[in-house]
């Protein structure tokens, strides 16, 4: 259980580090593939909108994600605590 | 064109307006605040809404109102991608350390760092933090006193001291909360004097997206690439775009006042929730500046007017197209944008000095003496700003974006690797931070000129600088961890026990130690080796 914990939260560390940097910088990946520089949306270049929208409601919900994952995963280790300070407690009643 | 308000006494009845509701939001926090808790930290007890625009708030600075407009004039298209990514900061850093230091309840970073590492290696943190904060205050002061020269048009002198001593009041009578409720308050002037105003400009240069002036100026374009074909390329190569990350995304994960902002949240949970409220109002105020640059860009390409100091460009579009009232209250957003970011930085200058500085220096003071020690620094670090701002040191004028790089070297690594990694070792941080942070300072063109990583914009703003020194200070920090815990005559700086089960407590372990939890060798020397990848990569010469 605690080994499984560990290695979630590291998990759940770098993806969404990941995320977040794909969603702030996302500019980068149409410098890195030019052929992407095509294509207009709401009238505007799309390597221009697309960073402004995923720099925006994009990083939004992987924030949105972040928390309820995060939160989900606090409440994990908050049982997992809970259940360790019992068994000392029953440890140290015998 | 530059800007000046025909009638001063807007601009007088709209700066008393808004100075006397921060007055008021001072004084009513005053008396919430009885303890260390509530001046740091407004007593853990800030709701994710009012924390996210209070974050939003001490994040957007001056700048979002006149220097970013005027570099989008500038750079077109390139410096809006550079803005976007500031974004990042406050959930990444809220991911990476904000939550275990909140469950920590720290009151700054630098607290952590005195328990996780303690007291010389907290000295060195502590300055570099102290200086980026004096930076970045200085720039807010300077940046009030030309707004109170051109509101009244009296000389940058009277405005700077009457502006400071009058911001400077209202964020010590409030302490954290003050600051908060101030810095929420502040966002909501921010967004509406920066958005409301625009559509008007929208609807007068002929857009049909007047309605949503963030995102509704698509029909524009035609217009705009007609007359300034070149303003959505994007012009630099890919390490430039590279090079945002290490001083612009990692710099400001490390910025003491917006750590703050995180720490003062209700609960770690409501903290992740702030974040997530803090993406929509920065967004909507940031995607507002590039709006407003883009009609900057687009009022200079066809009226044929010239505007002499691009910083202006937001209150002469108003000025041209709005009533002298609605002017009056762009230049109070632009107010309120300084005036949040000069609070979380006076707060931390408080909090650096009044509790970790103090807790080194006399560790059996009382905890309502070091709250004293608080004010005392944080009226004092406001005065030594003001001070600063009469003849600005030109070292200490150098752009804000060009001290996160040095941040970002000197504190990052300290912060990140202390809270994931229980072989960081004190010694090594003091050696690392100390001379990659120096390393910084040299190779950027603002003090030896003759010895520069990178040239023109990228070596200005510590971009090139910072793609050297900030994975260089990961490397060195890393190995030199590796090497120093394994010296029997360096055990005095090896990690303890103690210090390794801070790092378990903060991640939630409770008191369930373990001691291969967050203790291998073999992914820092893989990053190590990435650090140094880019080390070599930012060494190659700029073009």
């Amino acid at each position: 259980m605690k080994e499984k914990l560990y290695k979630k939260e590291i998990w759940i560390t770098i993806i969404f580090s990941l995320l977040l940097m794909l969603a702030g910088h996302s500019a980068t990946i149409f410098r890195l593939f030019p052929s992407m520089q095509q294509g207009t949306f709401w009238g505007f270049p799309t390597h221009y909108i697309l960073p402004i929208l995923l720099g925006w409601f994009g990083m939004m919900i992987v924030c949105a994600v972040m928390a309820v994952v995060c939160n989900k995963f606090d409440d994990d280790m908050e049982v997992l605590a809970e259940q360790s300070k019992n068994s000392k407690l029953t440890v140290s009643g015998r | 064109m530059e800007y000046s308000l025909g009638n001063v006494w807007i601009g007088l009845i709209l700066v008393i307006i808004m100075f006397s509701a921060f007055y008021y939001v001072g004084w009513y926090s005053s008396r919430k605040t009885t303890n260390e808790a509530d001046f740091y930290a407004a007593g853990f007890s800030i709701g994710p809404i009012t924390n996210g625009l209070g974050m939003a708030a001490t994040w957007a600075s001056l700048a979002t109102f006149l220097g970013v407009i005027a570099l989008i004039q500038k750079l077109q298209v390139p410096f809006v991608y550079l803005w976007i990514q500031w974004a990042i900061s406050i959930p990444l850093l809220t991911l990476l350390y904000g939550t275990s230091l909140r469950r920590m309840k720290v009151f700054t970073p630098a607290s952590f760092i005195r328990s996780r590492y303690g007291k010389p290696s907290t000295v060195v943190i502590v300055c570099w933090m102290m200086l980026i904060m004096v930076m970045y205050a200085l720039g807010q002061m300077i940046g009030l006193g030309q707004a109170f020269e051109l509101l009244f048009g009296v000389p940058y002198n009277t405005g700077l001291i009457v502006a400071g001593l009058a911001t400077v009041g209202f964020i010590a009578m409030g302490g954290m909360y003050g600051a908060s409720y101030n810095a929420a308050f502040q966002m909501v002037v921010m967004c509406v004097a920066m958005i409301v105003p625009m559509g008007a400009i929208m609807k007068a240069m002929g857009s049909s997206g007047w309605w949503f002036p963030p995102l509704a100026y698509g029909d524009m374009v035609p217009a705009m690439l007609e007359k300034i074909p070149t303003f959505f390329d994007m012009k630099y190569d890919i390490r430039w775009y590279f090079a945002l990350i290490p001083a612009f995304t990692l710099g400001p994960v490390a910025l003491p006042h917006l750590a703050m902002r995180v720490f003062t949240s209700s609960s770690v949970k409501s903290a992740r929730w702030a974040v997530v409220w803090f993406v929509l109002f920065l967004g909507l105020l940031f995607a507002g500046t590039y709006t407003a640059g883009f009609a900057g860009n687009f009022f200079v390409a066809t009226t044929g007017n010239v505007i002499a100091k691009p910083d202006q460009t937001i209150l002469i579009l108003n000025l041209f197209y709005n009533p002298t009232l609605v002017a009056a209250f762009v230049m109070g957003g632009a107010l309120a944008a300084g005036l949040s970011t000069v609070g979380g930085n006076l707060m931390a200058i408080s909090g650096l000095v009044g509790n970790d500085l103090m807790s080194i220096i006399a560790p059996k003071m009382q905890a309502k003496q070091r709250v004293r020690y608080g004010y005392i620094a944080l009226i004092s670090g406001g005065v030594v700003a003001i001070l600063l701002a009469f003849k600005p040191p030109a070292f200490l004028v150098t752009s804000i974006l060009w001290a996160f790089g040095l941040l970002a070297t000197t504190a990052t690594p300290a912060i990140l690797l202390g809270v994931w990694w229980k072989e960081a070792n004190k010694l090594a941080l003091i050696i690392s931070s100390s001379i990659c942070g120096v390393l910084f300072i040299i190779i950027s063109p603002h003090v030896l000129p003759s010895i520069v990583v990178g040239k023109g914009l990228a070596a200005a703003l510590g971009m090139s600088g910072g793609m050297v020194t900030v994975p260089l200070s990961f490397a060195m920090f890393i190995v030199l961890s590796i090497v120093f815990n394994r010296m029997p005559s360096l055990a005095a700086y090896a990690p303890t026990l103690e210090d390794k089960k801070v790092i378990d407590r903060i991640h939630g372990w409770g008191d369930e130690y373990e001691e291969t939890r967050y203790n291998g060798i073999t992914w820092p020397l893989v990053a190590t080796v990435v650090c140094m990848a880019v080390f070599w990569w930012g060494l190659q010469p700029w073009s």
